[in-house]
């Protein structure tokens, strides 16, 4: 992962800070930087987000394509998630560089949706055993600066909530030979319902105390990180603890607390800003990447 | 201003796929009408009228544009077309939309807006800041695009107000859909349906007939009974063909019995299959040439094709009863073994109409409008029309299209297109047949002409480059008489080593014609020079076909020569191709060439040059038909001219000398040659010419015809064929072995164009090469002037440029050429026939079997002036009731009888 090099004089100025619930760039311990979203960006995907959070910068694009179900979810469709880690992030990500990070991105992302209750996949199904929608959900890492995989999972769920998926029928004739017929009407889609999609909260472990949305220098000064994915309704669905440090279990317990609370508060905000932005309407001019 | 065009597709695979395309807005877009002075100047090449006079309508007296939608363009394409039609303008979005559903018409609507005098103007609204409309919400594509147009024509009206304050200028919506103009009007804007309009130009009543019928409510007081099964949407068919209850093929009507015809089944996993469909109502309203689908019936109910000639000759629209009858006749009794699988048309796929020539058949009923329309091809159905002029239009051809076929009609409604002229009538006739043949022949237009070089034309120094001069050689050409287009020359000459020097030159037509200029792309589609009787149409423009590519004699000309050292058994020891400059010193007749052959007397350059090539051409000759290369005969007839009235006075079979085979050998030889040299060179895109072997079974009718005469024609190989058919002689009937050679013609296959990346076999049955192409004809063929450069970038004389090689594109131009060939030898045989009244026969007999001797009297029946006849009918040997005595005034017919009986039951 991309890293900063720091003296020590500088890790022990911002641990000594993190102690105090004050840090470098004047945030308290559980403070998020200012998250900047707008959906809809590419437009021949099937839904987008970006998402900026610090210099953290995030594209996600979702492409719907129909394909067969699994054979042991016959009336589900599914997810793919591939990370991809542009050198322009981080001249290390060049080449093979960034492989394994986006594969474990990657892997972490497969995690927190393999449940039944973060999306309903069987409104992906067209008809049971035969034809599904399969979202290919893309991540692109334009910039790192800390804090990736929150940035992420905020910029999937946006992206998933502004998804349209065509609506296809399926016609049966007398022999039972299926075909699909596409509605002519562009506006004539199904939506994913989001409510239940996790956040990822990161809780880095500096000093003796935990900061979420840590940056770069940050993370650099902790040795030990635990994922939390929180619903919107605070329940965890997922933990994962990274970093070659350990954290005792006192600890763990404080920092699932934070996470709940934390994501609680950061689905509300996440929530208003999508309805917000899709009250607008198509005519909303839009920022993309000249903002 | 950039906007996103989003849209849904449905691959082929079966998947939904998003595209998003990017669109400009722009506000730079003139309105065509000329002294408008907010868009002045923002428009070139034909445009609109400042003060429309005419036509005077009685709906609208003020001056006034029109702005026609999409299916009035589609479907009334021939009022449109009409002089009295100007002031149109012809919106982007219609004009994409005729182009996504008509091909035919999308080119026709592009003729009349490049006519000047037309003043059809086509506004580009998509890309107009304030005509450009999105998709909305519940609204379906056509929906919007019925929303553009209203906006644009919207837009015109308030736009062209804006132009002066008195202005009184108008653009009036043409729309026939109800709901369409009901929400035109109410948006303010004036509309009409294309009827209403037509109607109100009191000053021009025959626009009337041109309009094309579709009211519904018209044809509904026709009859109420309904004749014919619906259609199945198109959805269904797909549907059905894809789970196999369908079968999707081309329909042909047959043309000796219009209740009767085939549908040739499209698959790729069998060859192709026929289904045979007999009775009207299982012909349901399907045209030659449309793609159909049908259903298979019950092998009980499956028939034999009929061996009756029935031709559709009623008046009276409620005979339906009588048809049945008809169809019952059809239905006799046959043996199992003749039934073949029989369907009905379930519905229609893509319709293949074009307009038709023919002839006016007056309605009894005195004035009726309505008429009955015969066409010429006797497998396109009666039209019913509708015209006021029906007495001036007797006896004329006509161009009549068709406009739809209502379930409770009998013959599909049509309306008059275009007065050819009197039947009979020399021009008449000829248009009439490159018409149906569908043979480009309009003058050749301007931007085709200004490639041509400019004259007096010289061989410049430039020219030289890459090139031999072989002007000093003794060059000549061997041709039929009056031949102008000489595309081939020869020589031959003694080297000092003792072996020969032949060389075959052809006139450089590919130096004149650069790749892909006007000129290039208009003989690509002519793709051939067409030979009627009295009528060359030319694939190039005269000035190369009869001139600058000519290889006259005494003259300089560009050739591309391709020259054989050969010792004196005909061996070809090396092979040489060049560009060159030659300068004939004869051109010569088959005939005189022959002469010069002949006489002992004459020992000049070019007499001794013939001599030698005609020495080698017998043993090239005979070594090719050892090979197995087959001479199949089919006589030529030639005519002999009026030279005053172009009338035929006599005719004759060609005939052949040993000239006429001396240039075929050389031309053959060539282009083996040529065809070797492009494959080398270029594996994946040579343009070659194949000529597949045909199946055992198409031999079945020459094997049968033969051994009725005791005779045994062997079929395993060309070469067994070619000395089976040697060896079978009678002495008591010398002319039988043409005629056997003439029904081995007919068992062949078509020799087509492809392109050798695109196939594996290469071989050439009928010549028994495994290579072949066509070099040697350059100006009458379009695939030579593709060797030609083809060969010319291969020995280094010219450049490649991209579509030579891209085999996608060669196999297009292929796949044109045959279809173009095709057609040009049905209109020449169609001219031959219509020269010389070759009858059809109809003769409903029993025990004859073929090539037997008949005795028959002949006489002209004209009693159907589109197809008259020779009426033939038997007297020897005399069958009671169907044989006539023998009179005193009966021509006889020693000859053999041409075509093959049909054998009735």
């Amino acid at each position: 992962m991309a890293s900063v090099a720091l003296s020590e004089a500088e890790k022990v100025y911002i641990v000594h800070g993190v102690q105090e619930d004050l840090r470098v760039d004047g945030r308290g311990c559980e403070d998020y930087r200012c998250v900047e979203v707008e959906t809809d960006v590419v437009s021949n995907t099937s839904g987008s987000a970006r998402v900026k959070l610090g210099h953290t910068d995030i594209l996600v694009g979702v492409k719907a394509e129909m394909g067969t179900p699994k054979l042991e979810k016959p009336n589900e469709g599914y997810l793919e998630f591939f990370v991809d880690c542009s050198a322009s992030a981080t001249p290390e990500f060049e080449g093979r560089g960034g492989d394994d990070l986006g594969t474990e991105i990657a892997n972490t992302l497969y995690r927190i949706f393999n449940n039944k209750s973060s999306v309903d996949l069987k409104t992906l199904c067209i008809s049971p055993r035969e034809h599904c929608w399969i979202l290919y959900v893309d991540v692109l890492l334009l910039e790192c600066g800390g804090n990736l995989f929150d940035a992420i999972s905020i910029a999937v769920k946006a992206a998933l909530f502004n998804t349209r998926i065509p609506r296809v029928r399926v016609l049966e004739d007398e022999e039972g030979s299926k075909d699909i017929e596409l509605s002519d009407d562009p506006y004539d889609c199904i939506r994913l319902s989001v409510e239940n999609i996790p956040c990822i909260v990161t809780l880095c472990k500096i000093g003796y105390r935990h900061v979420v949305d840590a940056t770069l220098q940050e993370e650099a000064c902790s040795l030990a990180s635990l994922l939390v994915s929180v619903t919107s309704k605070g329940v965890v669905t997922c933990m994962r603890k990274v970093g070659k440090g350990s954290l005792d279990p006192e600890s763990i317990f404080e920092m699932m607390e934070t996470g709940k609370r934390v994501g609680k508060v950061l689905h509300a905000s996440l929530q208003s800003v999508l309805h917000k932005e899709e009250s607008l309407g198509p005519k909303r001019q839009k920022v993309g990447f000249l903002g | 201003m950039l906007k996103s065009k989003t849209f849904l597709k449905k691959t082929r695979a079966g998947g939904v796929m998003k595209i998003v395309r990017e669109h400009y807005l722009r506000d730079d877009i003139g309105c065509g009408a000329p002294g408008c002075a907010t868009c002045g100047g923002a428009h070139e090449g034909p445009a609109l009228e400042p003060q429309p006079q005419d036509p005077a309508s009685s709906l609208c007296p003020q001056p006034h544009y029109l702005l026609p939608d999409t299916n009035v363009l589609l479907h009334q394409i021939d009022v449109l077309e009409d002089p009295a039609i100007r002031n149109v303008i012809v919106l982007q979005t219609v004009l994409q939309e005729v182009r996504n559903r008509s091909a035919p018409v999308y080119k026709r609507i592009r003729d009349v807006t490049n006519n000047q005098e037309k003043h059809f103007y086509t506004f580009t609204n998509e890309h107009h800041r304030e005509t450009y409309v999105e998709q909305e919400q519940g609204e379906n594509a056509n929906d919007r695009n019925d929303r553009a147009i209203r906006v644009a024509a919207k837009w015109y009206n308030e736009h062209l107000k804006k132009m002066s304050a008195d202005n009184q200028l108008q653009v009036i919506f043409i729309t026939n859909d109800r709901k369409n103009k009901e929400k035109a009007i109410e948006e303010g804007i004036p509309a009409f349906t294309c009827e209403e309009y037509v109607k109100s130009l009191t000053a021009n009543p025959e626009l009337i007939d041109r309009l094309a019928c579709l009211s519904e409510e018209e044809n509904e007081i026709e009859s109420g009974k309904i004749i014919f099964s619906e259609h199945l949407p198109l959805s269904k068919l797909q549907q059905g063909i894809k789970s196999g209850t369908y079968l999707q093929g081309t329909f042909r009507a047959s043309r000796e019995n219009y209740l009767e015809a085939t549908v040739w089944i499209h698959g790729d996993n069998e060859e192709n299959k026929e289904v045979i469909l007999q009775g009207l109502k299982h012909l349901n309203r399907a045209i030659h040439e449309d793609i159909v689908a049908v259903e298979l019936l019950a092998k009980s109910q499956w028939v034999a094709p009929s061996s009756v000639v029935l031709h559709d000759e009623g008046q009276n629209e409620e005979d339906v009863e009588k048809e049945e009858e008809r169809e019952r006749m059809l239905k006799t009794a046959v043996s199992e073994k003749m039934l073949k699988p029989t369907g009905r048309v379930v519905g229609i796929i893509k319709r293949n109409w074009r307009p038709y020539c023919g002839m006016l058949s007056k309605s009894d009923i005195k004035e009726s409008r309505r008429h009955l329309f015969t066409p010429a091809d006797k497998r396109i159905p009666r039209i019913r029309i509708e015209t006021r002029q029906a007495s001036t239009l007797e006896g004329r051809r006509i161009i009549v299209a068709i406009d739809g076929w209502p379930r409770n009609s009998r013959y599909p409604n049509g309306h008059f297109v275009r007065n050819l002229g009197d039947v009979g009538e020399k021009e008449t006739e000829t248009e009439v047949l490159l018409l149906e043949h569908d043979v480009p022949h309009q003058p050749f237009s301007q931007a085709v002409l200004s490639f041509l070089p400019k004259m007096p034309w010289s061989i410049t120094e430039k020219d030289m480059k890459n090139r031999e001069d072989l002007r000093h050689l003794c060059i000549c050409s061997v041709d039929p008489p009056g031949c102008t287009d000489i595309d081939d020359a020869l020589h031959c000459r003694e080297l000092e080593n003792g072996n020969l020097e032949v060389g075959v030159h052809i006139a450089d037509v590919s130096h004149f014609i650069r790749p892909g200029n006007a000129l290039d792309q208009e003989s690509a589609r002519r793709g051939t020079t067409v030979y009627l009787c009295e009528k060359r149409i030319d694939m190039v423009p005269e000035l190369l076909s009869s001139n600058l590519c000519s290889l006259k004699c005494d003259v300089d000309r560009l050739a591309f020569s391709c020259i054989w050292e050969m010792n004196h058994n005909a061996e070809i020891l090396k092979t040489k191709f060049t560009k060159s400059v030659i300068n004939s010193k004869a051109s010569l007749t088959y005939a005189e060439a022959q002469l010069r052959i002949d006489s002992a007397n004459m020992n000049d350059d070019i007499t001794t040059s013939l001599r030698g090539l005609n020495k080698l051409a017998k043993i090239l000759k005979k070594g090719r038909i050892e090979k197995g290369a087959l001479t199949l005969s089919s006589p030529e007839v030639r005519f002999h001219m009026d030279s005053e009235t172009h009338d035929p006075i006599d005719l004759q079979t060609k005939e052949l000398r040993e000239t006429n085979s001396m240039v075929e050998e050389f031309m053959l030889l060539a282009n083996i040659s040529v065809a070797k040299k492009i494959h080398e060179e270029f594996s994946e895109h040579a343009l070659l010419r194949k000529h597949p072997a045909p199946p055992p079974s198409n031999y079945e009718i020459l094997v049968k015809a033969a051994r009725s005469r005791n005779l045994e024609i062997k079929t395993d190989t060309a070469k067994s064929l070619a000395e089976s058919l040697d060896r079978a002689e009678s002495p008591t009937f010398p002319y039988l072995n043409t005629l056997l050679r003439i029904l081995a013609t007919r068992c062949m296959m078509q020799a087509v164009y492809f392109c050798s990346g695109m196939d594996n076999d290469f071989y050439h049955y009928g010549l028994a090469s495994p290579i072949y192409t066509h070099f040697t004809s350059p100006i009458r063929r379009y695939a030579d002037v593709i060797v030609h450069r083809l060969l010319a970038v291969a020995v280094g004389a010219d450049c490649t440029y991209p579509e030579l090689t891209d085999k996608h594109k060669l196999a297009d131009i292929c796949k044109n050429l045959n279809f173009r060939h095709k057609m040009a030898q049905y209109a020449q045989r169609a001219s031959v026939a219509f020269h010389t009244q070759i009858p059809s026969l109809k003769i409903e007999d029993t025990v004859f079997h073929v090539f037997d001797k008949v005795k028959v009297k002949i006489m002209l029946d004209s009693s159907n002036l589109q197809h008259q006849k020779i009426r033939m009918s038997l007297v020897e040997p005399q069958i009671p009731g169907i044989s006539i005595p023998t009179d005193t005034s009966n021509m006889d017919l020693n000859g053999p009888k041409k075509k093959k009986m049909k054998l009735g039951k």
